[in-house]
């Protein structure tokens, strides 16, 4: 390595490391107020937490009814997360099978990616409606039960599957959907993740659909909780934090534990001719 | 082999570890939510006050409400034994001496807890 190179190796990381400072000081922010009961708008700030305790998340789990909330949000995301696997394997396994009007429907799944949730909420809320599912955890669940972007993440990890193993197993005798759960899926590990990783966090940090279907306040989720709690405690800053950590730890574990394989997920076939 | 490999997994020792922190915090929370709080009451020179009151309060999502009362022993102990909140405040009185609202903040419900520093009456507080 010469000269040139380590300096531009130093110069790169040094900007890494600026850049990973600046966008993660608004999470050691809330971290810090969650811990201390700083209000976030004292001049000076302290850099460092002064006096930090525990009992701002002692105060959220018993001022609301957190464990419910907390209970909510875990079923319908486990609902979510199931329903994805399901689903988008299904589907994308059949669009990497030759049939008649394939290419239509890839156009019309990825035109359908265009349209914001906001505008077919609507015709969403009609459907859940008629199937009797409001204010019900599968009901809740139901618009994240298959997104198109997990169906395209499992399409593009298929596609790398050699295709000679798949005509091993179907001379081997096994049917579609055998070939899909034994041969697709063990080597599609990394689509699993991130599939794992999408849904959940997407479910778990919906606000607006839980907000829309929810009528009593024992199926509310952790979103609605948060703005439940800012309604009502809406001077109480270190609390607040408190609760917003909390809804947020969930999310960063899931996405920490399946990290390398969620990276692997989103660029399997990204170099595919 | 391949069940060592679930087991050594992190999708399986993270929420196990999360799993047994949960049953060990919980039997932990059985075994000391009896609602006992005990301290003393001493006055302005140090000495146990027999017979003072000692309020209680609770808090009642953004105030404080009187929950009890109860009065010291001859060695100026007081005890409560049904305190179900996690965040308390005790004020002692005596005739006109009364100590300071002290804030008393608890890891959960109905934690039993002594306290350390006694309640120091001090006259007209």
């Amino acid at each position: 390595m010469t000269h040139r190179d380590r300096q531009l190796l130093w110069l790169r990381h040094t900007a890494l490391i600026v850049i990973s400072i600046v966008m993660l000081a608004p999470f050691y922010w809330v971290l810090k107020a969650s811990i201390t009961g700083e209000n976030i708008y004292d001049y000076p700030p302290h850099l460092w937490p002064v006096r930090p305790n525990l009992f701002n998340f002692v105060d959220v789990w018993y001022l609301i009814p957190f464990p419910r909330y907390l209970l909510n949000s875990i079923i319908v995301s486990l609902i979510a997360v199931a329903g994805n696997l399901v689903l988008n394997a299904i589907a994308g396994y059949a669009l990497t099978l030759p049939f008649i009007g394939r290419r239509s429907v890839i156009v019309l799944l990825l035109s359908c990616t265009l349209i914001p949730f906001q505008a077919t909420i609507i015709p969403a809320y009609l459907i859940t409606a008629h199937l009797g599912l409001l204010n019900s955890y599968l009901g809740l669940a139901l618009p994240l039960l298959s997104t198109i972007v997990c169906i395209f993440v499992f399409k593009a990890s298929f596609d790398a599957v050699p295709r000679s193993l798949i005509d091993a197993a179907r001379i081997d005798g096994l049917g579609d959907l055998r070939i899909l759960l034994r041969v697709m899926l063990p080597l599609s590990t990394a689509a699993v993740a991130t599939n794992v990783v999408l849904s959940f966090i997407w479910s778990w940090n919906n606000f607006l659909w839980p907000l829309i279907i929810t009528r009593t306040q024992d199926m509310q989720t952790l979103p609605l909780g948060l703005a439940r709690f800012l309604s009502y405690m809406e001077d109480t800053t270190a609390a607040l934090y408190a609760f917003v950590v909390m809804v947020l730890a969930p999310g960063l574990l899931v996405f920490l534990m399946a990290q390398s394989a969620f990276m692997r997920g989103l660029t399997t076939g990204a170099t595919k001719g | 082999m391949r069940w060592q490999r679930i087991l050594s997994s992190r999708f399986f020792i993270v929420p196990m570890v999360i799993v047994v922190s949960v049953i060990g915090w919980n039997l932990y929370v059985m075994q000391h939510d009896h609602g006992l709080l005990q301290g003393h009451v001493v006055d302005a020179s140090g000495h146990p006050v027999d017979g003072a009151t000692v309020i209680l309060f609770a808090h009642d999502f953004v105030t404080q409400v009187e929950k009890a009362r109860t009065r010291t022993d001859a060695a100026g102990t007081f005890q409560f034994d049904n305190n179900d909140s996690h965040l308390v405040q005790l004020q002692a009185q005596d005739g006109t001496a009364r100590s300071r609202r002290i804030t008393i903040r608890l890891w959960f419900r109905a934690q039993d807890r002594v306290l350390q520093k006694p309640l120091r009456l001090a006259p007209g507080a």
